[in-house]
């Protein structure tokens, strides 16, 4: 090939031949860096196009109408079936729900924080809600009454058929104002 | 702006260092195997690292992971195939330079120790190899890995040091997390060191080349060399490319099951030692296994240092030694390759291996249940009828040596067999003995010779429109028989829908007449009020209740029923709308197999042009592996 008995540091080449053996290289490099990283865009970025993980969508029971229509808060743990990967597991626990009986209906309201998804609590002396994390309160109707929480505790919905209570679970947003599942 | 990171970091200089080096004689395509190593390590760290954020290495996960990697994640099967063949590359690329260094005798002072290096990576290379091939947990994988730890085992110690490396006295979650650990953490920083070894190395005895008291002309490596680097790590990387899509990336067969009969193989730079173990057996094998590749490999390493002796005589014999030794590989391969090609039971057993891998993989679809592994088969729609079968049917019903025996057994129900044992004594307890069904006499050899009997159940074969094979001449004398001479249908009408005081035998034992059974086997032309098994035609579904009538005459080995089914009781009961409606659909009591298929992507991957499973031990031994590059397929712009 070209031999060249020259100076260490290569500046005897021409300097338009040197531009374009440099855009070589780094058109070369280019290429096989792509050969490699465009598929692990794609690889990594799968979970934003397609679901990898789902819970029910159906409603699950709950328990009974006469057990949970009280307006004492009961927190309901939901057993539901879960594709979680390449996992299939039957009846795990997907969440929870405190439900209460307010003016005569049925509620359900969802365990996550609004705020940053910590779970909620029930304080029976002050018969108020209250998020540990951040002190976020909420009264018996869900509704934030202090701290940074950005909108109300999510409520779910509840379906009831004779004495049978059903809940639909699902996720929300955390941190907006409005409530939007994901 | 450079000078000013440079004095806080010195990377300029680095660089500079890097780019000013000078290459003796100008730039060649002669020198690119370095750099061509030092791409494939590169990209293999980064695809590892990329496997790794989906792979899970537990003994239930691995293989539903992988799985999921290959048929499920986007790109997942390109850049797992890219990973194994890029390992095949890298072993090619290794083996050329060793070429390439002892034929031009670069291996000499003060060479020795790339040669060295170079050898170590092989070896590393080789280790990764089989380690990772364990990762997927597949029949692959385990019966793999059995052979290694096995061949591990015969070393000196090796019992417990068997015990360290599988983690317990099984393989099992330990050894998985063990592979793992060693694949992905201890091997890529031993392949590092062992390529920094090479380039650094290398480019030392450069400098001494072009800078010694009669230093030989040459030019900057940046950009010349580099551009020459470039050329060979593009054509590499077309070609690996190239590779993966076209065997659809890598193979991977179903899940690790210690009850198949997977016959592994390793992988093809295992090939020579693998076919050396065959011509010692017993006490001997050791001297495949140990012996001859501790000797070559032994031989190997000291290569250049002994053919610094001796002058040229030694340093030719060194070279045909190791051109020996090379010969010898490629003719182990060879014969392997060859052997397996003409060996039907493997062949075979691959095909078979390879149909499972597709059901598997078909399944794993859905969801592998947390039991993990072959669990994935229990979304084998044969798995669920038989779960089906255990939970309604087992209790009364025995079937292959499980179950109480109330009624009727299942074992081969209403083979040939089974029909004359009920003839000959229908109130034997395996039949109708704890039933309230005991109308029927039996018929001992007396009163129906064999041969008669033969006649009678063929007919009642042919009478049950199963699609079996009848002997249509013995179904006729058997119709004589049955409705003359015996007068059975007295009590078994055979006019469809006729009910009589037993059974009719019309569609008998279909899977449309089980499933009228099933439903409701109390109906006037099926066994009446005396039958006391309980009306499942509210209790299961249709669809339920068909494969379970489906599953139980597949007990015979009957999987379809092309003949139309029994009409539904024109006299009998008109109720029921059953019976016949979802035959057909589904060929196969099992029809796992159909379903399975998964076609749609890029899944079933069947490389089958790079050799599968290691076989033989790594570590100890692989040093033994030839030097000269074999002549396999892509990448050898080396030479
Ligand atoms: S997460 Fe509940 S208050 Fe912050």
């Amino acid at each position: 090939m070209t031999a060249q008995s020259d100076s260490p540091s290569g500046t005897a080449e021409d300097p338009g031949r040197r531009r374009l053996l440099v855009l070589g290289i780094g058109g070369a490099c280019t290429a096989v860096a792509g050969v490699t990283l465009g598929p692990a865009a794609s690889f990594l970025t799968h979970p934003v196009r397609v679901p990898t993980t789902s819970g029910s969508d159906a409603f699950i029971p709950a328990g009974s109408l006469q057990q949970l229509s009280t307006d004492t808060p009961t927190k309901v743990d939901l057993y539901a079936d879960k594709v979680d990967a390449w996992n299939r597991v039957e009846h795990v626990k997907v969440g929870s729900a405190w439900v209460l009986e307010r003016e005569g209906q049925l509620v359900a309201l969802s365990t996550v924080c609004p705020h940053l998804g910590c779970a909620i609590d029930y304080q029976t002396e002050e018969k108020r809600f209250v998020c540990p994390c951040h002190d976020s309160f909420f009264d018996l109707d869900g509704k934030a009454t202090e701290g940074p929480s950005p909108r109300d505790m999510d409520a779910l919905e509840v379906q009831v058929e004779q004495d049978a209570v059903a809940i639909r679970y699902q996720r929300f947003k955390q941190g907006t104002d409005a409530k939007e599942p994901v | 702006m450079w000078d000013w990171l440079d004095e806080r970091t010195g990377l300029v200089s680095i660089w500079r260092g890097f780019a000013d080096h000078v290459v003796p004689r100008g730039p060649s395509l002669k020198g690119v195997l370095p750099a061509i190593l030092v791409y494939l390590l590169v990209q293999q760290m980064v695809l590892g690292l990329l496997l790794a954020t989906h792979y899970a290495p537990s003994a239930t996960d691995a293989w539903a992971s992988t799985a999921y990697i290959q048929d499920r994640v986007s790109a997942g099967w390109f850049i797992r195939g890219l990973h194994h063949h890029a390992t095949s590359a890298m072993i090619l690329v290794i083996l050329a330079y060793l070429g390439q260094l002892a034929i031009t005798g670069a291996f000499a002072k003060p060479r020795e120790f790339v040669w060295i290096s170079t050898l170590g990576l092989l070896l590393v290379t080789m280790v990764l190899g089989v380690t990772g091939n364990v990762l997927p947990w597949d029949d692959q994988g385990y019966w793999a890995i059995q052979v290694e730890l096995g061949i591990m085992e015969q070393t000196p110690g090796g019992g417990m040091l068997r015990t360290v490396v599988q983690g317990g006295n099984d393989v099992g979650n330990l050894t998985l997390t063990r592979m793992y650990a060693i694949h992905a953490l201890v091997l890529p920083a031993l392949a590092i060191a062992m390529v920094a070894g090479i380039v650094v190395l290398g480019r030392r005895a450069q400098r001494a080349e072009t800078s010694g008291p009669r230093p030989h002309p040459g030019v900057a490596f940046f950009p010349s060399q580099m551009l020459m680097d470039m050329i060979g790590i593009v054509l590499v990387a077309v070609a690996l490319v190239g590779v993966t899509v076209s065997t659809n990336g890598s193979e991977l067969f179903a899940p690790a099951d210690p009850t198949s009969t997977f016959q592994a193989r390793p992988e093809w730079y295992f090939l020579p030692l693998f076919q050396l173990r065959m011509y010692f057996e017993g006490p001997l094998e050791p001297i495949a296994t140990m012996l001859i590749p501790g000797l070559v490999g032994g031989f190997i390493v000291l290569a250049p240092f002994l053919a610094a002796r001796g002058g040229n005589l030694g340093r030719f014999g060194v070279l045909g030694g190791l051109g020996l030794v090379a010969a010898g590989a490629v003719a182990l391969t060879a014969i392997s390759i060859q052997k397996d090609a003409d060996n039907e039971s493997y062949v075979e057993s691959m095909d078979k291996a390879r149909k499972d891998a597709e059901r598997a993989r078909g399944f794993a679809k859905e969801g592998v249940v947390p039991e993990g592994g072959p669990a994935v088969f229990y979304n084998d729609p044969d798995y669920k009828v038989r779960k089906l079968y255990e939970e309604h049917c087992q209790t009364c019903h025995e079937l292959d040596g499980f179950g109480g025996v109330e009624a009727p057994t299942f074992t081969n129900y209403r083979d040939r067999t089974w029909m004359s044992e009920l003839i000959r004594n229908p109130n034997e307890d395996k039949f109708f003995g704890k039933t309230e069904i005991d109308d029927m006499d039996p018929y001992d050899a007396e009163a129906l010779p064999d041969d008669k009997l033969e006649a009678v159940v063929e007919y009642l074969v042919q009478l049950s429109g199963s699609g079996e094979e009848v002997d249509a001449t013995l179904a006729e004398q058997g119709k004589a028989l049955f409705i003359d001479e015996l007068d059975c249908n007295g009590c078994h009408e055979v006019e469809p829908g006729v009910d009589g005081g037993g059974p009719n035998m019309h569609g008998h034992g279909s899977a449309p007449w089980v499933a009228r059974v099933i439903r409701d086997s109390a109906q006037p032309d099926l066994y009446g009020s005396d039958a006391k098994m309980p009306k499942f035609a509210d209790k299961l579904t249709d669809d339920e209740i068909s494969d379970l009538a489906r599953f139980v005459v597949a007990r015979r080995g009957v999987t379809a029923d092309p003949v139309p089914p029994p009409v539904e009781g024109e006299k009998a009961k008109g109720d029921e709308p059953e019976a016949d409606a979802p035959e057909g659909e589904e060929p196969e009591a099992d029809g796992a197999e159909g379903d399975a298929a998964d076609g749609d992507d890029e899944g079933a991957g069947d490389g089958e042009d790079d050799g599968k499973a290691d076989d033989v031990d790594a570590d100890a031994d692989a040093k033994a592996e030839d030097p000269p590059p074999p002549p396999p397929p892509a990448d050898d712009e080396a030479g």
